[in-house]
């Protein structure tokens, strides 16, 4: 069992992968099913913490179905102690001025859409860009003889040991000298051309993919290009589409870098946005019921992608470096 | 050689459409870019902050427009944090204003990092006359190169905002509270009339035996921000330099700050001990980004510190009265209040300078500044319109003496303007911060980051003498 | 560009194709690889490697974003060892990393094993991982309204315990440690599951051999199931603590360094200085000191996991 990789090292968010799949767990299951005092006591320990993850995010629906003042009046209620859609109507801009003061928001128009749709570009254009050209290293490394292969690749390795925040100033330098601060292709252009996890992650599975189909297909007149787009990348469907998940996933709940590059409604995402509308609170205090909606709306997107693909993302977290 | 051009026709297929794609992401960034920038001259952008003055400068701006028919100016409202932000941007992208609403704690920076153009070389700004504003205006605009980097729009004193129900109910009257003494050993009637104002949960005063100060109902004074930037500015600036303070060793572009006179740590240990006796709100207690606005208009606190320029936001109050009383006078005998004020400023790529300067011209004129008068929501800066908005004031039920007696008699003085502002601030933010939340004897941090202060003007002032030694 | 002049043996690929199409091949190849590489080596070198040289290289400047960048020398790093708030940030940092790494592994061990020996059910990982699909900043916006000191929930409960508001995010002891615990919440059922994705991959035998010489379950964990487990937990906490190290999003929305500093870490002091005091020079060197900590750290813990597999293998 080899385990030192330096695959998933140096990537603290994205998450580092390959399927070991519902395969046949080596789990020592108990064949005797008694409910021992010890087995009660782990699903006691267990449903406590079930709790604790998923309470918080019933407190986020409930204080979105509020109005600010009765939330304020009633912070322990568990259901919403004054139920309203309000405060989604009001992050949304479907509310009217006067509404939005009555129920504690700022009255102010949050470009909420806009904000979405900037949100939606930059993780598209970040996912689809870089998975692809990922993919093709990845296929150059694992597929093709050319003369520096394996130094060359050794240079992606490195890049995996740069942490992100070293490059953030520079690389914001660098976007500024190109005249895209402030835009939604200077959000994601650093990333979307690669990421050394993703050209490892992906090299690793093609690596796997038996040479004879290739050669088949080459056979049949195909070139080279024609066989990664039409053979490869079909094949590997199942591992192109975790990490473009995980990809899409990182680069929706991205903060930092956003940050410093965005500024106004043009390029805004969602990320920044909530913190910016934390931050205009209106007269009456904070407007947590619309904080709220706006986080839930925020989520929302990852949450649907999970529900459609949970099974895939649970099991593709594991390590890649684990044979 | 035939799979080869195949190949090729491929490959520029795909480089075609990896081309596309990149059209397509820059078409898609495109929305981001500012629009029009050839018929830029004749726009004139302007970014501002404050809702309450929108209306009146788009007022302005209308008739700027009807006058100079071939310019058209573009106005942006933005919130405070977020319009640093944006400003910092857009100098950094060349997509920024070409004139701007400045702040004093800002524009020094801004003004070393050669962002902003003179307004005294410019055609239509060069003879703005200081004898035209409110006193000292033009000097707080002027920076350390004797350039001047604004044109006054306004200026601002602080004064107490008060719940006149709160008030009756403690039978102090507003003229009582505007003249209260204070003193730093046992805070004089200032701090007995906040403590007689304060109300704990069984509505026993801050000054009656049983006083419960862990559980109060009513604060006598409010607090949301400890340091108010540098120097206190709408919280207990007006204070220490009652008690003899000065920021720095010059009103105008001192380089040596002061914060580690016995007087200052005098006024704060008096000051944030009000919160230890239950008079002031703890750090924390209350959310700080909503303002000690939101404590006076939500009946938590009975009286607030605070600015000239949110007599507007108070004047909403709907289920109390809200008045205005002159700050205590403090153990000099004088009963100061800090004074600032605003400026247009001329970002240095602005497209048209000329055009610019001509805009900028127009709202220091009169004309523009009576209808900021007419609107009531600041002191004008110019001393022919500021009685206007005094009148209105007044009818609202604020008292404007408030605000402008220290100034008549001289009490006022003006915030400090220094390099190093955001350095500055990076010292001073938390140690005030800390001072409120921990309560450790304020000259023990302060006496801390004093020194570490002025050494940025000692390096400033090794690095010129290197430059002028060479 | 000179071909290569020996060929690498190859199993024999039953390629009928002609033997000049074989020979053909090879620059055929370094072509095509080009063109297959060339973007994700523009994004290497324009957007990591050219970065990187830059960054070191502003780091000796006293570059303001503004004006052009002039070479100071060492001042930034003389600075850096002299600035006592770039070492109380360092110092909140690490107490960060360790209350954040320590509970966040415990945490996960626990869940994981839990997970192990209970169920291998594909809708309780789904739910364990459910917090981490939320960015940091919504996980930090939520824990400031349910721990808000007046009006959140949090202490509503501690008040009907008879327990004292806590100022969770503005009280200076509280804030690291909460913002460190919100974090576990949110990162704790992803490490949980690498963990149990390493536990899947140990082998059952073991376990067999265990249980015939009726060693308990907290023995078995104890003396079968730790050492096995241990260059997993490595990794995982190479992965973690560096990410750990980065902390930012989840302080920027919540306390923003304050009270007074407390929770005032790297990240947050070099973005400060940057983008509010144009003291990009400076911070780039604090991002170099950054830097070097991290590789520090990863190369002893790296050397851990050598040392580790190698026992094991």
């Amino acid at each position: 069992m080899t385990t030192t990789n330096t695959s998933s090292a140096s990537v603290p968010s994205g998450p580092a992968s390959s399927a070991p799949g519902d395969s046949s767990p080596a789990t020592p299951r108990k064949r005797t099913r008694r409910l021992k005092p010890g087995r009660i006591l782990a699903w006691v320990v267990m449903v406590v913490i079930l709790l604790i993850t998923l309470l918080p995010f019933y407190w986020i629906l409930r204080t979105a179905l509020s109005t600010n003042p009765s939330l304020l009046s009633n912070p322990a209620s568990l259901t919403p102690p004054e139920f309203t859609t309000g405060a989604f109507q009001r992050v949304l801009g479907m509310q009217s001025t006067e509404d939005a003061l009555a129920e504690g928001g700022s009255g102010s128009a949050l470009n909420f859409w806009r904000y979405l749709l900037n949100s939606v570009m930059v993780a598209t254009l970040v996912t689809v860009c870089q998975v692809l050209f990922s993919a093709m290293a990845a296929y150059a490394f694992s597929r093709l003889r050319w003369r520096g292969r394996d130094k060359v690749f050794a240079l992606f390795l490195a890049g995996l040991m740069v942490p992100t925040v070293f490059t953030l100033l520079p690389n914001f330098v660098l976007i500024q000298q190109l005249g895209l601060i402030d835009t939604v292709l200077g959000i994601a252009l650093p990333t979307m051309f690669m990421t050394p996890f993703a050209v490892f992650f992906l090299r690793q599975f093609f690596l796997g993919i038996p040479m004879e189909i290739e050669e088949a297909a080459r056979l049949d007149g195909s070139s080279r290009i024609g066989t990664f787009f039409r053979v490869i990348l079909p094949m590997a469907g199942a591992p192109i589409a975790t990490l473009s998940i995980l990809t899409y996933m990182t680069a929706w709940n991205d903060y930092f870098w956003p940050l410093m590059v965005s500024y106004t409604d043009s390029s805004r995402v969602l990320t920044v946005a909530l913190g910016v509308f934390r931050a205009q609170s209106p007269q009456s205090g904070t407007d947590w019921a619309g904080l709220m909606a706006a986080s839930l709306i925020a989520a929302l997107p990852m949450f649907l992608l999970f529900l459609a693909f949970a099974r895939r993302i649970v099991n593709s977290i594991g390590f890649s470096g684990i044979k | 050689m035939t799979r080869k051009t195949f190949t090729r026709a491929r490959r520029s297929r795909l480089l075609s459409a990896t081309a596309v794609l990149a059209v397509g992401a820059l078409a898609l960034s495109g929305c981001g870019q500012r629009e029009g920038d050839s018929e830029a001259s004749s726009t004139i952008d302007y970014w501002l902050w404050d809702t309450q003055q929108l209306p009146a400068y788009q007022q302005c701006a209308d008739l700027f427009e009807q006058q100079h028919p071939e310019y058209n100016v573009n106005i942006t409202q933005t919130g405070w944090d977020d319009y640093w932000q944006r400003l910092t941007a857009g100098f950094l992208a060349g997509t920024g204003p070409d004139v701007f609403i400045n702040h004093p704690s800002r524009y020094p920076q801004y003004a070393d990092l050669e962002v902003l153009l003179p307004l005294d070389e410019q055609d239509a700004t060069a003879n703005q006359q200081a004898s035209d504003y409110q006193d000292g205006l033009m000097e707080l605009w002027t920076g350390s190169d004797g350039h001047r980097y604004g044109s006054p729009k306004d200026w601002d004193s602080i004064a107490l905002f008060y719940n006149s129900d709160y008030l009756a109910d403690g039978g102090v009257s507003p003229e009582e509270l505007g003249s209260l003494e204070w003193n730093p050993e046992d805070g004089g009637s200032f701090e007995a009339a906040i403590a007689h104002l304060t109300v704990d949960d069984n509505g026993v005063r801050g000054d009656e035996p049983g006083f419960d100060k862990d559980n109060v109902a009513v604060y006598g004074l409010g607090l949301s921000d400890p340091g108010g930037g540098n120097t206190g500015q709408g919280q207990w600036g007006s204070f220490a330099n009652g008690a003899g303070w000065e920021v720095t060793d010059e009103p105008f572009w001192g380089t040596e700050y002061n914060y580690d006179d016995p007087a200052l740590h005098e006024t704060l240990d008096w000051y944030f001990g009000l919160s230890d006796k239950g008079y002031m709100p703890k750090y924390g207690q209350f959310n700080q980004d909503d303002g000690t606005l939101s404590q006076l208009m939500s009946g938590s606190v009975a009286v607030v510190s605070d600015g000239s320029w949110m007599v507007p936001a108070y004047s909403s109050s709907e289920n109390f009265e809200v008045g205005t009383a002159r700050m205590p006078t403090g153990p000099d005998g004088t009963a100061p209040s800090t004074m600032s004020g605003v400026a247009d400023s001329i970002s240095a790529d602005a497209d048209n300078p000329e055009a610019a300067a001509e805009f900028v011209a127009f709202m220091g004129s009169q004309e523009c500044q009576s209808v900021v008068a007419e609107a009531g929501v600041v002191f004008p800066a110019r001393t022919d319109s500021v009685e206007r908005t005094e009148e209105i004031w007044t009818e609202q039920g604020f008292d404007t003496s408030a605000f402008t007696d220290p100034v008549e008699e001289g009490d006022a003085f003006f915030l400090p303007i220094t390099s190093h502002g955001a350095d500055v601030a990076a010292l001073t933010i938390p140690a005030f911060q800390e001072i409120w939340a921990d309560r450790p004897p304020s000259a023990e941090v302060l006496d801390r980051i004093n020194p570490a202060i002025n050494d940025l003007f000692i390096a400033d002032k090794e690095a010129e003498d290197a430059d002028s030694g060479n | 560009m000179t071909v290569l002049t020996q060929q690498p043996d190859r199993p024999p690929s039953g390629r009928p194709s002609s033997p000049d199409g074989k020979r053909r091949r090879r620059p055929d190849d370094t072509r095509t690889a080009l063109f297959f590489i060339a973007p994700a080596a523009l994004g290497l070198a324009v957007f990591l490697a050219w970065p990187l040289i830059r960054g070191i290289w502003l780091s000796f400047t006293n570059y303001n974003l503004l004006t052009d960048p002039e070479f100071i020398g060492l001042a930034n790093y003389r600075r850096l060892i002299a600035d006592p708030i770039f070492w109380d940030s360092m110092l909140t940092t690490v107490w960060y990393v360790v209350l954040n790494i320590g509970i966040q592994t415990a945490a996960a061990l626990t869940i994981a094993l839990l997970m192990y020996r209970l169920t291998q059910s594909t809708l309780l990982r789904g739910l364990v991982l459910t917090p981490y699909l939320v960015s940091n900043v919504v996980a930090g916006l939520v824990w400031v309204w349910i721990l808000d000191t007046q009006f959140g929930v949090g202490n509503q409960i501690l008040g009907w315990l008879g327990i004292d508001p806590i100022g969770f995010f503005t009280d200076s002891a509280w804030a690291i440690p909460t913002i460190a615990l919100v974090n576990v919440w949110r990162h704790m059922g992803y490490t949980a599951l690498l963990i149990f994705a390493g536990l899947q991959t140990l082998p059952a035998s073991v376990y067999e051999a265990a249980r015939l010489d009726g060693s308990g379950e907290i023995r078995t964990f104890f003396s079968v199931t730790m050492p096995l487990l241990r260059p997993i937990m490595a990794l995982v906490l190479i992965m973690t603590v560096i990410g750990s190290f980065q902390v930012f999003d989840t302080v920027a929305v919540t306390t923003n360094g304050g009270p007074a500093n407390a929770t005032n870490v790297l990240q947050l002091y070099i973005y400060d200085l940057a983008f509010d005091r144009f003291q990009f020079g400076y911070a780039s060197a604090m991002s170099v000191g950054l830097l070097i900590v991290l590789g520090i750290i990863t190369v002893i813990q790296y050397r851990m996991t050598r040392a580790d597999s190698s026992d094991l293998a």
